[in-house]
């Protein structure tokens, strides 16, 4: 009976292509609402990377910013040297930071690292890593050179085309000023800007970086840090080294535990999850939704051929068996179809369609960015294998299980009156 | 009849529907015995009972009162669970509108009951195979109902209601969609099949039903002539 409700389902081309379609639409959404929650979750670990077993050193009171009112003390280069010799520490990385006035009352944030340390974003805490989305990012060659990584939304303002990155350059003026930026007597600069990246949130992409010693030759401090970021060897020994800096440098510098910036990270993704998993509590729905309706009006359809098996002596195990397979073939195929929708449509409707629509649903410095940053995998994988496979298990026996009752509880002389 | 010669008992048996709030006598206080082999036509007007009577002794539907013994088992003392069992193993029907399955060849038609009786797929193979052949459709196995005459449709239909060997064949108004040409051929198939088994016809045309060995009269839900 396997092959039999298999062979139903093909009964009818166009409605088998119709039904297959009107399920494969909720499982299309279904795996790229999984997308976006998988992107979702691959991101914060990405962002939390290096939170939970970072600290950060800024001088005492200071946010370390070099031309920013009251603001603008940095760490003593002896901290930076000291801070690596110290038990536990297994990597430090020194920033420098400065601002740039933008429009009214914005402004842009100049960032010195070092190539290959983690790129941390200013005002998320001190999370994250940001995704290039066009030219490349900062390599150990850089060292020295005027070049550097824009975030998006900086780009946008500066008029630097991601599609067009050969030749692409940002003047840092530094006389420039602003309510909380003073002048810094030094001469405009020009950079070659290699690379836009995406970081996830408005704050984040209004951010550039260089290689440290371009920073310090550009805005001339030869030693002394802003910000030092301080990963101990393991999460467990954060606490100790957090202890140590604060008896060696409590008196000169703050010690920060970047707690914040993974709560705030945790908090949104959470809140991404909740839509994603709404969105996907509906798909499921609707694709139930679909079957059952098909179910039951092929029941109906068949309503005399039901009676015939069970006049005939088939045991209601066949013919449920019959109409399940049957409804397995249509939730099957739909699921292929969704599946390959997502590999052809996938990311792009993840970003122009979902994005927007999730972005009034996250905070605010998100919205209209967090889709740009996610890296929407569609690829085949066990998991989203074992998503389908299990949608279609469920769609099928949910959708067809009042359809199964009807055949069940039908006598044969029933059956065959209604057909 | 001694009830032990005999295939089919019916003691009393009376059926009444319920319908648009009023009962409706279907039978009444029948009584028929019904012999091992042979052809038995049950012939009446339209809504004189004789198709109540044949799903009674089908075992698709219950008497109101009365008792039916088919191959000497009391169909009121079969579960409502075991009646497809009881069905497939001993009753075959045949149907006036063939009821075959469309997406099914004549073959695979033939073979759905052997499949319900387990029977393994080489031997329905076999077996449905030389029923068809005996059938006269030996080269239209793998033809579906759609490919086929309503006179071959019916032949697959009766091949299929003999697939399992059952001791009993119900048809319910054969020839009801054949010119009488064919129907006079599909008698005479059943006739055939009659000389192995019961065959048990419905029919309201009276000049085919002579045909049978044994014609029975139904009216208003009584048997009036026993013969």
């Amino acid at each position: 009976m396997i092959a039999f409700g298999l062979r139903n389902a093909l009964r009818s081309l166009p409605r088998f292509a119709l039904v297959a379609a009107l399920i494969g639409v909720p499982f299309f959404l279904l795996l790229t609402l999984h997308a976006i929650g998988r992107a979702v979750d691959a991101y914060s670990e990405r962002l939390l990377h290096g939170v939970n077993d970072t600290l950060q050193i800024r001088a005492a009171g200071s946010m370390g910013h070099l031309n920013m009112v009251a603001q603008s003390d940095i760490l003593q280069q002896r901290i930076f040297d000291r801070v690596g010799q110290l038990p536990h520490v297994a990597k430090v990385e020194p920033y420098l930071l400065a601002m740039t006035p933008t429009e009214g009352h914005n402004f842009a944030m100049v960032v010195g690292v070092e190539p290959g340390d983690a790129r941390r974003l200013e005002s998320h805490g001190e999370a994250g890593s940001p995704r290039i989305i066009a030219g490349r990012d900062l390599m150990d060659s850089d060292r020295g050179n005027r070049v550097a990584v824009i975030g998006q939304g900086f780009a946008r303002w500066a008029r630097i085309d991601a599609g067009n990155l050969a030749g692409a350059e940002l003047t840092l003026d530094l006389r420039r000023t602003h309510p909380v930026i003073f002048a810094l007597d030094r001469p405009a600069t020009k950079l070659s800007i290699v690379g836009i990246y995406a970081s996830g949130y408005v704050f984040g992409d209004m951010q550039l970086f260089m290689p440290l010693d371009t920073f310090r030759e550009i805005y001339g401090v030869p030693r002394g840090v802003s910000w030092l970021f301080v990963k101990a060897d393991s999460a467990a020994n954060v606490p100790l080294l957090e202890q140590r800096l604060r008896t060696e440098f409590g008196s000169e510098a703050d010690v920060v535990a970047p707690v914040s910036a993974a709560e705030f990270q945790t908090t949104t993704a959470r809140a991404v999850h909740r839509l994603t998993a709404a969105g996907m509590g509906i798909s499921a729905l609707l694709l139930a939704v679909v079957v059952y309706f098909v179910m039951l009006l092929v029941v109906r359809q068949r309503a005399r051929e039901i009676g015939t098996l069970k006049a005939i002596g088939a045991p209601n195990r066949s013919i449920v068996a019959a109409f399940l397979f049957e409804a397995l073939a249509y939730a099957l195929t739909g699921g292929m179809l969704g599946l390959l929708s997502l590999l052809a449509l996938g990311a792009p409707v993840a970003q122009k369609i979902f994005g927007p629509a999730i972005g009034p649903f996250v905070p605010a410095q998100y919205k209209d960015t967090l889709l740009q940053v996610l890296s929407i995998s569609t690829g085949v994988d066990a998991e989203r294998m074992t998503i389908l496979v299990g949608a279609v298990a469920l769609t099928a026996l949910a959708g067809s299980a009042y359809a199964i009752v009807q055949i069940t509880r039908l006598s044969p002389l029933q059956a065959m009156k209604h057909g | 009849m001694d009830s032990n010669a005999s295939l089919i008992e019916l003691r009393g048996v009376s059926k009444t529907y319920r319908k648009a709030g009023a009962d409706v006598r279907a039978l009444d206080d029948v009584d028929l015995s019904v012999a091992r082999t042979g052809m038995l036509a049950i012939v009446g007007l339209s809504g004189s009972g004789k198709s109540s009577l044949l799903h009674i002794i089908g075992a698709m539907d219950r008497p109101t009162s009365g008792s039916v013994t088919v191959t000497g088992q009391p169909l009121d003392a079969v579960p409502e669970s075991a009646l497809a069992g009881f069905r497939l193993r001993t009753i075959g029907f045949v149907f006036q509108g063939f009821n075959l399955i469309p997406n099914l060849s004549a073959l695979e038609n033939v073979m759905l009951p052997l499949e319900f009786a387990g029977v393994a797929p080489k031997e329905r193979h076999d077996r449905a195979s030389a029923l068809l052949v005996r059938v006269g459709l030996g080269t239209r196995l793998k033809h579906r109902p759609s490919e086929l005459s309503g006179g071959e449709q019916q032949r697959v239909a009766i091949a299929r209601a003999l697939a399992n060997d059952p001791p009993l064949v119900l048809a319910d108004e054969p020839t009801g969609n054949l010119d009488s040409k064919t129907g006079q051929m599909i008698y005479g198939l059943l006739r055939e099949v009659s000389l192995e088994r019961t065959v048990l016809v419905v029919t309201h045309a009276e000049a085919l039903a002579q045909m049978a060995t044994r014609v029975v009269h139904l009216k208003d839900g009584r048997l009036e002539t026993k013969s």
